[in-house]
């Protein structure tokens, strides 16, 4: 059993993550690179610096610590318990539909833990949700799960390899799989103008039975100033 | 006309009078108060009765009175169908330099008294017959406001005033002459009040019958024609039609507010209740005219009213009116102080379609209080729950039981900040220093400022009346008519209110002192006491005790230190002894002076520079989470609520990008609720437009209808300085 994940961020009081008001956990490592990933410190599996150099301050004592926020490390270790104990903090709010949501970054590249967070958060009594790009597929993970919201970014493989940096062949495969539980599911697909290849997406979700509603997603240019943090550039999309 | 073009015709009146006042006033940091721009030939010359330059009790409070209203012109607009507007305030002229609008600067008589008034203390109190130089060494080093110059802020019956009428007060008056023969003083001033409102209403009487002669459209005409009924019933009789007891209280509000600013109003659906229920009855009124009328009370003046909640048996008193006070104060959609009153037997609709408003219209109304909490309070200062039931929300932070009692709530406050840099002082030079040492040091300095304040209350309370009586205010209280006695000498209760200000830089300051010194030794106490003298110039030390996780954040260090805090603040203020039957009661609140206890507070350990405002009221610092997550704050406000009845408000904004539809509602009232389950008292919320805040704080004026709750009170945007208004700004930001 893994105990402990590097996890990027919690997000308490997500109203847009789920039903109800939700603590979303972001946890580290995605096997995709989508080139408009609005939580590009999540991709990494190990801990990252988003330098911020607007925030220095010039003491030249980067080495001892920055305290000033020009330097933040990203990912925090944190076992079961540790993060139980946030879920927590808002357990009053989640009253009938709210809860948690395991996001990231890919959340089903730490099952072990995922699962054992579950049993945790059903014991507590807290709704659980998961947001996953389906790149894997655990029938144990999605049967225990309470909500299901996974992505299909785009529905063509060639452009799909080109903007995630993956095929979608086995994330079709997935969707076969997820359909095949017959427990219902959110699709959410961003809408991305002029790469967005959302015709065939609808096309593909009608093959499907069990789609609760198919979500499009605003564009938002939030990665890339994130992604300019970790040094790295991102193209800027509408 | 339909009621609907006359309101948008109105509501454009009120964006004009708003952009009219801000250039006659200069930024006001205050509540928008109704009152309309002053006119060219306006004048208001006092009658100073002290050689100090102010004036004091009976007779010098009732002939300035008397001056001031003498001097209101009449407002009638015939868009609406209610009149009466008020200008000016008689604490103007009493050099209390907070209100001192721009025109009345350029007054020569009135810049040579603001002059020669000190800073804090201002020319409201009759220092020289009633001195406190002996307190105010520590009033000063405390940053004490010490509520010895407040005034109002407490609640009137209005039942007494809608049962006898301006005629009536005055038939009480000459009653209470006969019974209490050496109190001629206090009935002459009553009388000369009561009769100069009369006065002012004969003014629009006049007004009216002066339209009428060149009014040609009949609508209008007969529009005219129902006010000047209304007037002339009005004018000594009892109000008898709710047209009637809303004009009413429309002339009373106006005369209340020039006196002392009064804005504490009453529970609106209940006590209107009859009069609409007899209207609809006798086939005189209908729902649209009802609520156009009391859409037209709304726009005279913002008084805080409290609608829903329970009676003293539980049972739910929202009823038809209450709907139609929200649709009506949706239709003005205008600065407005609507409290709902929350309570688990009140109609679930209704609560629903509250806050459905707040998120319609983003205008800071309706803000919510929660009766359990503030009930069951309330009744732990020994006071029956029949009374603590009738308490209710008639100020920016404040409740009150109209009628009975006399709280001074929100005119005291101490400046934590300023007791912890004193103790701070005080264990510069011990070579053993400690947490624990500065904490104990800390609550010495607490209790002494809390003694000096019960001091400086005792003496208000004393000699209130003498000094500034509330004349006004006097004719809905009981026992005052009937002694002949001011209110401040005659009430029932005497809980006063006194609240902690700076919990936050407090409670951050002790949590950055116990994790950097005493847990990660990171810094010694050397290093602080020199950052603080020379006010963080060693930026990297700054950044080091300004970046521990901060109260509010969630299960932190900061988050028990507030707790601590409010232990020691509540378990003081109750432990302080008070004569006669008077006893203090503690809340957490700033009001609109965290900038001006900032400036008097030096660098605090929490990274805070000298002379930064301090944090607002129960409020967590900006930036006290990543996320500003609105449950974190909720769930840090809930757990510092003192518990005596008086408020720690949760004082929230934020732009949830929700719709206003069942999906919205639900989520900001899962909010509200489940603040109130936790224990909360009162929720000032501001749901936002992230980009319209933005783009109004840089030019105003794009937006001159904003309205946003700024503590208790709301105020239209444009109308705060532009060092509030990023307060504000600051406050949002960290929210969304």
């Amino acid at each position: 059993m893994c105990n402990k994940v590097l996890v990027a961020d919690i997000q308490r009081a997500s109203i847009h993550d789920g039903p109800g008001m939700r603590t979303t956990v972001f946890f580290k490592g995605c096997p995709l690179n989508c080139a408009w990933c609005h939580n590009p410190e999540c991709i990494s599996f190990e801990q990252e610096i988003l330098c911020y150099p607007e925030k220095c301050i010039g003491c030249n004592k980067c080495d001892e610590g920055c305290f000033s926020g020009a330097k933040v490390i990203c990912g925090k270790e944190m076992t079961v318990n540790e993060l139980m104990d946030e879920i927590l903090l808002d357990k009053a709010y989640y009253k009938k539909t709210g809860g948690v949501t395991f996001s990231g970054g890919e959340p089903l590249c730490h099952k072990d833990f995922l699962k054992t967070m579950i049993e945790k958060c059903k014991a507590h009594n807290i709704n659980t949700a998961i947001e996953s790009s389906l790149i894997y597929f655990d029938e144990e993970i999605f049967n225990s799960i309470n909500n299901i919201m996974v992505d299909l970014k785009l529905f063509d493989n060639e452009l799909h390899k080109k903007y995630t940096g993956v095929s979608n062949k086995i994330i079709l495969e997935n969707f076969k799989k997820l359909d095949a539980l017959n427990k219902p599911y959110v699709v959410r697909t961003p809408i991305i103008k002029g790469v967005t290849d959302l015709e065939s997406i609808k096309a593909f979700i009608k093959t499907l039975k069990n789609v609760k509603e198919h979500e499009t997603l605003k564009y938002h240019p939030l990665g890339i100033e994130k992604a300019k943090a970790l040094g790295k550039i991102q193209e800027r999309f509408e | 006309m339909t009621y609907e073009e006359r309101l948008a015709a109105l509501r454009e009146t009120k964006v004009r009078h708003t952009l009219e006042k801000r250039k006659q006033n200069g930024y006001t940091d205050l509540d928008d108060f109704g009152t309309v721009p002053i006119t060219k030939d306006y004048e208001m010359e006092p009658l100073y009765t002290s050689s100090n330059g102010s004036f004091y009790g009976n007779s010098g409070m009732a002939e300035n009175f008397k001056r001031l209203i003498d001097a209101h012109p009449a407002y009638v607009d015939p868009m609406e169908m209610l009149c009466g507007r008020w200008r000016d305030m008689l604490v103007n002229y009493r050099g209390d330099v907070h209100y001192m609008p721009d025109w009345l600067k350029s007054r020569p008589k009135i810049m040579a008294l603001m002059n020669s008034a000190n800073e804090q203390w201002s020319k409201r109190w009759d220092e020289q017959n009633f001195p406190y130089d002996d307190l105010k060494p520590l009033q000063k080093l405390y940053n004490i406001q010490t509520g010895i110059d407040g005034d109002a802020h407490f609640a009137c019956d209005y039942r007494i005033g809608f049962a006898l009428g301006f005629g009536g007060f005055l038939d009480k008056i000459e009653k209470g002459r006969k019974i209490n023969p050496d109190k001629k003083d206090f009935y002459d001033a009553e009388e000369t009040c009561v009769k100069a409102i009369i006065r002012f209403i004969d003014r629009h009487i006049e007004k009216i019958e002066e339209l009428l002669k060149t009014e040609n459209r009949p609508e209008i005409k007969e529009n005219l024609k129902k006010m000047l009924q209304t007037c002339k019933n009005v004018r000594l009789g009892a109000p008898k039609t709710f047209q009637e007891v809303c004009q009413w209280t429309a002339f009373f509000n106006c005369a209340s507010r020039m006196y002392t600013r009064d804005g504490a109003g009453f529970q609106l659906d209940t006590l209107l209740l009859p009069y609409y229920e007899n209207d609809i009855k006798n086939g005189i009124l209908d729902d649209e005219t009802a609520k156009f009328l009391i859409a037209n009370l709304l726009l005279i003046d913002p008084h805080y009213y409290q609608i829903s909640g329970v009676d003293e048996f539980d049972r739910d008193m929202t009823n038809h009116l209450s709907y139609l006070i929200l649709e009506a104060a949706d239709s003005i959609n205008i600065a407005c102080n609507l409290t709902v009153r929350v309570h688990q037997n009140c109609d679930k609709e209704f609560l629903n379609k509250a806050v459905y408003y707040l998120l319609k219209n983003k205008n800071g109304w309706p803000r919510f209080c929660n009766d359990k909490t503030l009930c069951e309070g309330y009744m732990k200062n020994s006071v029956e729950k029949k009374i603590a039931r009738e308490r209710i929300a008639v100020g920016c932070n404040w409740m009150c039981v109209p009628g009975k009692e006399f709280p001074m709530n929100d005119t005291i406050k101490i400046n934590i900040a300023k007791v912890m840099t004193v103790a701070l002082d005080e264990m510069k030079n011990d070579k053993e220093k400690s947490l624990d040492k500065l904490y104990s040091i800390y609550k010495k300095h607490l209790a002494k400022a809390i003694d000096v304040t019960a001091q400086g209350v005792n003496l208000h309370l004393d000699h209130q009346a003498e000094v500034t009586p509330e004349l006004i205010m006097n004719l809905m209280m009981e026992n005052t008519l009937e002694k002949g006695e001011d209110i401040s000498r005659c009430a029932s209760l005497y809980t006063v209110g006194v609240d902690g200000a700076g919990l936050a830089v407090v409670a951050d300051s002790f949590a950055a002192i116990e994790q950097r010194i005493a847990t990660e030794k990171l810094v010694t106490w050397e290093q602080l006491y020199a950052a603080l003298e020379n006010n963080f110039e060693d930026k990297r030390l700054q950044a080091i005790m300004s970046s521990t996780p901060k109260y509010c954040s969630g299960g932190s260090v900061a988050d028990k230190w507030a707790k601590e805090l409010t232990n020691s603040w509540t378990t003081l203020v109750k432990a302080q002894k008070m004569p006669k039957n008077r006893c203090l009661v503690p809340g957490w609140f700033s009001w609109a002076r965290t900038i001006e206890y900032g400036k008097a507070v030096p660098a605090t350990p929490n990274g805070r520079k000298a002379g930064e405002p301090i944090s607002h009221g129960a409020n967590p610092n900006p930036h006290f989470r990543n996320d500003g997550a609105p449950t974190a704050q909720s769930n840090g406000i809930a757990s510092v609520q003192c518990g005596y009845g008086n408020t720690a408000p949760l004082q929230i904004e934020f732009d949830p990008q929700l719709a206003c539809d069942k999906k919205g509602v639900e989520t900001v009232l899962n909010l509200i609720l489940t603040h109130f389950e936790q224990g909360g008292t009162l929720i000032n919320i501001n749901v936002l437009d992230k980009e319209k805040l933005l783009e109004a704080n840089e030019n105003p004026d794009l937006y001159p209808d904003l309205v946003v709750r700024v503590t208790g009170f709301t105020a239209y945007f444009a109308s705060l300085s532009p060092q509030f208004r990023q307060l504000v700004v600051e406050r949002f930001l960290t929210g969304i």
